[in-house]
């Protein structure tokens, strides 16, 4: 592993990473679809919202073991690059499979990232052991943030709804821009040779409250005010998780201090 | 062409060279993009320091960020709730502002945390000064580049934009940070940075992370570079959005883009070999008044 790019030891294994956020992305996107349905509101928005949390993580992970063999200034490149995949993915997904497009659609992302990730180990000669399953995790958390945020912001899985809702009103710009953010920014922001993992995602998870807060936002012209509850529960998970990651940072830095002069040998 | 589309026209220009300007400050106050891999490196060379780091990936996805949030904050209040259109925009930047102040505030502890075996501390008080500073620029950059938004896209205006207003403000947030990131970075992190070294020597992969770290009086602040980069990166910026933008819609005004899109075209075209061929020219006139290079006579003494 190269120092420079930082990336320390896992303590929370990939696999079981991977699972909660297909798992969590899969079920908070049809929980609301459900929900929703039912109850004929927009109340339940937000579970597609705690469900793209989920896949951020598991996004912002994959982040950080591919960055780890050095592509430094690659991290906001190959977050760009999830959502592009998970984009047209979605959207395919969405258009042919109805209510049953999110799991087609986030299929389809997967398969695509790991022959993203064939072409440029076999083509172009990257040589990065992990670059399929990595590209692969990409391309699934991609396809799960896009989708997961545009329920948020349409109430519920239809093609048409999304379209309009969605892609006709521009909300598409800043559910993409989020989006990706809540992936590339955590590793990004914490690169350097003694980043830890558990600060890392934590901080992942604030990012993708951040997104969440934002797809609310745009919630609120759609659905109305029931888009309120998904604004209100992002920022208390952001409330929370930025504490949390400010302990952490506390723990790991070589000293938080008010004020002060260089540390020694820095004057 | 008639009055309207000309003042419109004319307050596009304005707007965008503020936002040009205040978008290259805001990046500099935080160091981020380019000049940023050099104060990342200064601790790992030995030269802990007080400077921001604002990592927050590169300056055109995090424009876009912050414009595309802005627009939609904007767009809900208008259309869901019937808000004027000025105070619609203000209140968006202001969302915008403190996204910007988020992502700014967890990078530097985050980058700087990384750092903890070459001694990089977290300073609070640089967060506290800096932040404010980052936010209010990214406050200004963010209005303008909405409110050029709004006047490409409102119905009630001449231009009537085909996308929706978030769309064309977050591609004005792209166009903006791919521009203050080539044109005003140069002034902060060639000069600012590696102002001990002769003017004009370039960068030797040797010197990487060497930067300045101690200001004229005690150590160097951020602010400090906002100061400098204000006399010259920032007005380049500026100016260099502001052409993009007025150029760009000068054409469509004066050629209807319906029955003389050609004619549009064409006249971008043209546009775009002026520019070249004034390059080309200040080129070499800037090497016939300072050139030709010397040859390499060994390491002059800083």
């Amino acid at each position: 592993m190269s120092v420079a790019a930082g990336g320390g030891e896992s303590k929370i294994d990939k696999t079981k990473l991977m699972m909660y956020g297909l798992g969590g992305g899969v079920l908070g996107i049809y929980l609301t679809h459900v929900l929703n349905t039912i109850t004929g509101s927009g109340y339940f928005s937000f579970l597609a919202g705690l469900g793209v949390i989920a896949a951020v993580v598991m996004g912002s992970d994959a982040v950080r073991r591919v960055c780890s063999y050095g592509i430094g200034t690659g991290v906001p490149s190959i977050g760009l690059m999830a959502m592009g995949m998970g984009l047209v993915a979605a959207w395919f997904g969405l258009s042919i499979g109805g209510v049953a497009g999110p799991i087609i659609g986030i299929a389809i992302a997967m398969g695509f990232g790991y022959f993203v990730g064939l072409l440029a180990n076999r083509i172009i000669k990257m040589n990065i052991p992990v670059m399929e399953e990595v590209l692969m995790t990409l391309g699934g958390a991609g396809a799960i943030v896009l989708i997961g945020l545009s329920v948020v912001v349409s109430g519920e899985i239809s093609y048409p709804l999304i379209i309009s809702s969605v892609v006709d009103t521009g909300y598409i710009a800043i559910i993409f821009i989020a989006g990706s953010l809540a992936i590339l920014h955590p590793f990004n922001a914490n690169l350097g040779p003694d980043e830890t993992q558990d600060r890392t995602l934590v901080h992942t998870i604030s990012t993708g409250a951040l997104a969440m807060f934002a797809a609310g936002l745009a919630s609120l012209a759609t659905i109305g005010a029931a888009g309120f509850l998904t604004v209100i529960i992002a920022v208390i998970i952001w409330i929370k998780t930025f504490m949390w990651y400010f302990q952490l940072v506390k723990r790991d830095s070589s000293g938080v201090v008010g004020t002060g002069l260089l540390p020694e040998g820095g004057l | 062409m008639d009055m309207v589309s000309m003042g419109l026209l004319a307050a596009m220009g304005a707007l965008a060279t503020v936002a040009g300007a205040s978008e290259d400050l805001e990046s500099d106050v935080g160091s981020q993009s380019n000049p940023n891999s050099q104060v990342q490196l200064a601790a790992q060379v030995g030269h802990p320091h007080r400077i921001y780091n604002k990592a927050i990936s590169g300056e055109p996805p995090s424009n876009a960020l912050y414009a595309a949030l802005a627009a939609v904050t904007a767009s809900v209040l208008m259309s869901g709730y019937g808000m004027n259109a000025f105070f619609a925009i203000a209140i968006g930047a202001v969302v915008a502002a403190i996204f910007n102040g988020i992502y700014s505030v967890t990078a530097y502890m985050g980058r700087n945390t990384s750092q903890a075996r070459f001694n990089q501390y977290v300073y609070l008080d640089v967060l506290r000064t800096h932040t404010t500073t980052i936010m209010a620029h990214a406050y200004i950059t963010a209005f303008c580049v909405v409110t050029i938004s709004y006047i490409m896209t409102a119905p009630w205006l001449p231009i009537q934009h085909p996308f929706p207003m978030p769309l064309v403000a977050f591609i004005w947030g792209l166009a903006i940070g791919a521009i203050g990131s080539s044109t005003g970075d140069v002034h902060y992190g060639a000069e600012r940075e590696f102002q001990a070294y002769p003017f004009g020597a370039g960068l030797n992969a040797a010197n990487s992370g060497d930067i300045v770290t101690k200001g004229e009086a005690g150590l160097r602040s951020s602010i400090d570079n906002a100061w400098f980069c204000a006399r010259f990166g920032g007005p380049a910026t500026g100016m260099a959005f502001g052409l993009t933008v007025f150029l760009d819609n000068w054409r469509t005004t004066i050629f209807d883009p319906a029955t003389q899109g050609w004619l549009a075209i064409a006249t971008g075209v043209v546009i775009v070999i002026l520019f070249n061929v004034y390059n080309r020219i200040l080129e070499i006139r800037s090497k016939k008044r300072y050139g030709p290079y010397p040859e390499y006579a060994g390491d002059i003494e800083a």
